[in-house]
């Protein structure tokens, strides 16, 4: 398949005209990855606050921070990376998503500045940073589940992809906080792992809802799409993603009627479910879109720069990804499983 | 109401970038300033430097927030609002934002939880090596980020070719004829806003209670660092001014206020630049000053009569500029003044009389002030072109409409505002009451 495709661009495949951008490609997806999944879960417990006893509002903004300064730069380093490694493609889909993106870098201000702003803010003052890392993490949710809805629906503006938009926009807020709640039901125990049940049995429905109505209208309105789908090389393998997603849901389902209960023992398996739900749907978008940037119009290949610019990129990746791999792996060794809390100290006697 | 999108569009990036210059230049400046204190309380000597290292880091790690969290708006904005721009200079800036935000990536990640939370858990020495990196990042992310502004102010190391700029010369990209003044501007800019910052609040304590050794000791720091700052602006700024009407004679002309290209050059001190009218309204101005103006083959000066239509906003530009240089001026007074009141008095700031503390409150906030009008002089006198002569504003407009940008303008606005008051909140908070250090639960080892 590598071989056909330099052949259709008239390029041999160790040209680094041809394998640079697949490169990058590949670094962007797996961005982008990290950026759901651990991103997504902060985001998620953000979205719970207001639903949460006020009470408890303090501890889930705790539980976040141990990975806050690694979870809050992935957008930030997709985008660098989006701008550094595509800037030809860079102003036509940003260009063109201006509405979802400035909702969502609204979002990602508010989130970060409340977070850090709380910590240090006076005691009486402290809700009002936590009700604004809420706001950031509801317009962040929105922004990029309409950035998804403008791509999937190939940026129509007439009336009706507006609304679809803010309907993804919608089942993106629910998504982000089944992850969140998922994750929430495997760190703690006692009255706020039962609410964050109930919550995420509220989400997993509407999150479900959304990624159908992706799919489909991603098949419907892209024949090229609909046709890589369903041909008969592929049908298969579209039948067994569905299959394995539609196990997904009802897994994570089942166990968490279980919970807790029954299930305490794999508590952390619908956060883990739920993970690759979110990897495979990410995947599955990858499949329909690759070679294309925007779809049926413009290539990874149009999109990349220069080879001498893209070279530099890539010399900073090389500087960058071990720092990234060494910090992280640091960062997220205690990620899954329960909280560890220090014992209290016994009183003096 | 029908307001263009373009000037929308200019405001809105104008607002966010100068948020980001603001902040990012008091965070780096502060930066080093932590690590002199740093660096002195290791050395020994008085305990004093130990405790304004804590207060003061807390100012900064407020001001690091603000600017790495508003750093996102602005780059999405170079593609959401200017759809075009990365198209025709994609190969040159590109590589720049990436090596931009690869260097704030790994200052955060490797060395800020360990100088803003860390101090406990590490040795001394790997504490004070931490701050120093930080303060070595921010300068090289600054350094990317100057670099891709001057570049478009006076690109060089790259051509047009058909309609996108190709590099042929990477270290005259980076390293373009307004580069070094740029970032030398940057950095004295942001010496002051950060010093001033200091005596500011430092004086405001010493109007409320007797000073401790900590306060004593960033006051003493900070005064001297302004006044050696505002020494070396004018050389830097006469630099910039020459270069300007080198590179960019219709920007050196609109700040400037010269109109007609025959008549003789003065420096207009005050006065309202009327495009209309091609002239200058209530004019004030003294004889001299045309060295830095553009010239044309034959030595005559060059005015906005040869770039008409073309023309950059004349009276902003023009505005900004003067405030800028007001400013620079003040502070330089106000730098030398102290100082020499201070000198036999160990740099004191109790000494002085409560009128002068007064003012040094007053002036808190001036070097912000002055940073944020120095980058509108750049940025507005660069107008209508964001590369110089040949890519012009409304050529890299993106496509949304005018009410869609309007929405998002307020949304920036009202949210930029919370930030500077809750901002100012927590630094005169923490200047009454002091700073209690903050734990996060098991921050990045």
């Amino acid at each position: 398949m590598i071989a056909t495709l330099a052949a259709a661009l008239g390029l041999t495949p160790d040209d680094p005209a041809f394998w640079m951008p697949m490169v990058f490609m590949g670094l962007l997806l797996l961005l982008i990855a990290a950026g759901i999944v651990l991103d997504g879960f902060d985001i998620g417990v953000g979205l719970l606050l207001q639903l949460a006893p006020s009470e408890m509002r303090g501890r889930m903004m705790g539980l976040l921070s141990p990975w806050r300064d690694a979870n809050e730069f992935w957008p930030m380093l997709g985008l660098g990376l989006f701008c550094a490694a595509f800037p030809f493609a860079w102003g036509s889909v940003l260009g063109r998503l201006y509405g979802p993106l400035a909702c969502m870098a609204v979002g990602m201000m508010l989130r970060s500045v409340s977070f850090e702003f709380r910590i240090r803010a006076r005691t009486q003052h402290k809700p009002r940073w936590i009700f604004g890392f809420w706001a950031g993490s509801l317009l962040t949710a929105v922004g990029q589940g309409a950035v998804l809805g403008r791509v999937t629906t190939g940026y129509q503006t007439d009336a009706g992809y507006g609304w679809f938009a803010v309907f993804v926009g919608a089942c993106a807020v629910a998504a982000y906080a089944l992850l969140g709640a998922c994750w929430l039901v495997m760190r703690v125990d006692g009255e706020l792992q039962r609410r964050a049940v109930s919550w995420a049995r509220h989400a997993i429905r509407w999150t479900a809802v959304g990624m159908v109505a992706i799919a489909v209208t991603l098949g419907l309105a892209n024949a090229g799409v609909f046709y890589r789908w369903s041909d008969d090389a592929h049908l298969g393998l579209a039948v067994a993603v569905w299959f394995v997603m539609l196990l997904c849901f009802v897994g994570i389902e089942m166990l968490l009627a279980r919970l807790p209960g029954k299930a305490d023992r794999v508590g952390w398996l619908p956060f883990a479910l739920c993970v690759l739900l979110y990897l495979l749907m990410l995947a599955g978008l990858a499949y329909s879109f690759f070679p294309y940037l925007i779809l049926d119009d413009m290539t990874i290949w149009d999109g990349s720069g220069a080879v001498a610019s893209m070279r530099l990129v890539l010399a900073g990746a090389v500087i960058a990804v071990p720092v990234v791999l060494v910090f992280n792996v640091l960062a997220y060794r205690s990620v899954f499983g329960k909280e560890r809390r220090a014992l209290p100290a016994l009183p003096a006697p | 109401m029908d307001i263009p999108p373009l000037l929308l569009a200019r405001s809105q990036f104008l607002a966010s970038f100068s948020f980001l210059a603001l902040f990012m230049a008091v965070a780096l400046a502060l930066a080093w300033m932590l690590l002199f204190f740093k660096v002195r309380a290791r050395l020994g000597g008085q305990p004093g430097w130990t405790a304004a290292y804590r207060f003061w880091v807390r100012v900064f790690a407020l001001c690091f927030v603000l600017a790495l969290a508003s750093a996102l708006p602005v780059l999405i904005q170079l593609g959401s609002l200017w759809g075009g721009l990365m198209d025709k200079i994609g190969n040159v800036a590109g590589p720049l934002v990436g090596f931009g935000v690869i260097s704030v990536f790994v200052l955060k990640s490797c060395f800020l939880g360990v100088m803003l939370f860390g101090q406990r858990r590490v040795s001394e020495l790997a504490h004070t090596l931490s701050v120093l990196m930080v303060a070595v990042g921010q300068l090289l992310a600054v350094g990317w980020l100057v670099a891709l502004h001057s570049w478009m102010q006076t690109p060089d190391g790259a051509a047009l070719v058909e309609g996108r700029y190709q590099v042929y010369d990477w270290m005259a990209v980076v390293f373009n004829p307004s580069f070094g003044w740029s970032l030398g501007l940057t950095v004295l800019g942001a010496v002051l806003a950060a010093a001033f910052l200091v005596l500011g609040v430092t004086a405001l304590q010493a109007l409320r209670r007797p000073l401790d050794d900590g306060e004593r000791c960033a006051f003493r720091t900070a005064l001297v660092a302004a006044f050696v700052a505002a020494m070396l602006q004018a050389p830097a700024a006469a630099g910039m001014a020459e270069l300007t009407g080198r590179y960019q004679p219709a920007k050196a002309a609109a700040l400037a206020g010269y109109w007609h290209s025959g008549d003789a050059p003065c420096v207009v001190l005050a006065g309202w630049p009327d495009p209309a009218r091609q002239r200058n309204r209530a004019e004030l101005s003294v004889a001299g000053g045309g060295w830095w103006l553009g010239r044309d083959a034959q030595g005559g000066y060059l005015g906005l009569d040869k770039f008409s239509g073309m023309q950059p906003p004349v009276a902003l530009a023009f505005w900004s500029l003067r405030v800028a240089v007001l400013l620079g001026l003040l502070m330089l007074l106000a730098a030398a003044f102290t100082l020499l009141r201070l000198r036999r008095r160990g740099l004191d700031p109790a000494a002085l009389p409560a009128w002068w503390q007064r003012g040094l409150v007053g002036m808190t906030f001036t070097g912000g002030v002055a940073v944020v009008a120095s980058w509108w002089a750049a940025l507005l006198g660069l107008l209508p072109f964001v590369v110089n002569r040949s890519v012009t504003q409304s050529e890299i407009l993106g496509p949304t409409g005018a009410a869609t940008l309007g929405y998002g303008l307020a949304a920036y606005l009202a949210l930029y505002g919370l930030f500077s008051v809750a901002f100012a909140a927590m630094v005169l908070h923490a200047a009454r009451y002091g700073v209690v250090p903050v734990r996060k639960a098991g921050a990045a080892p």
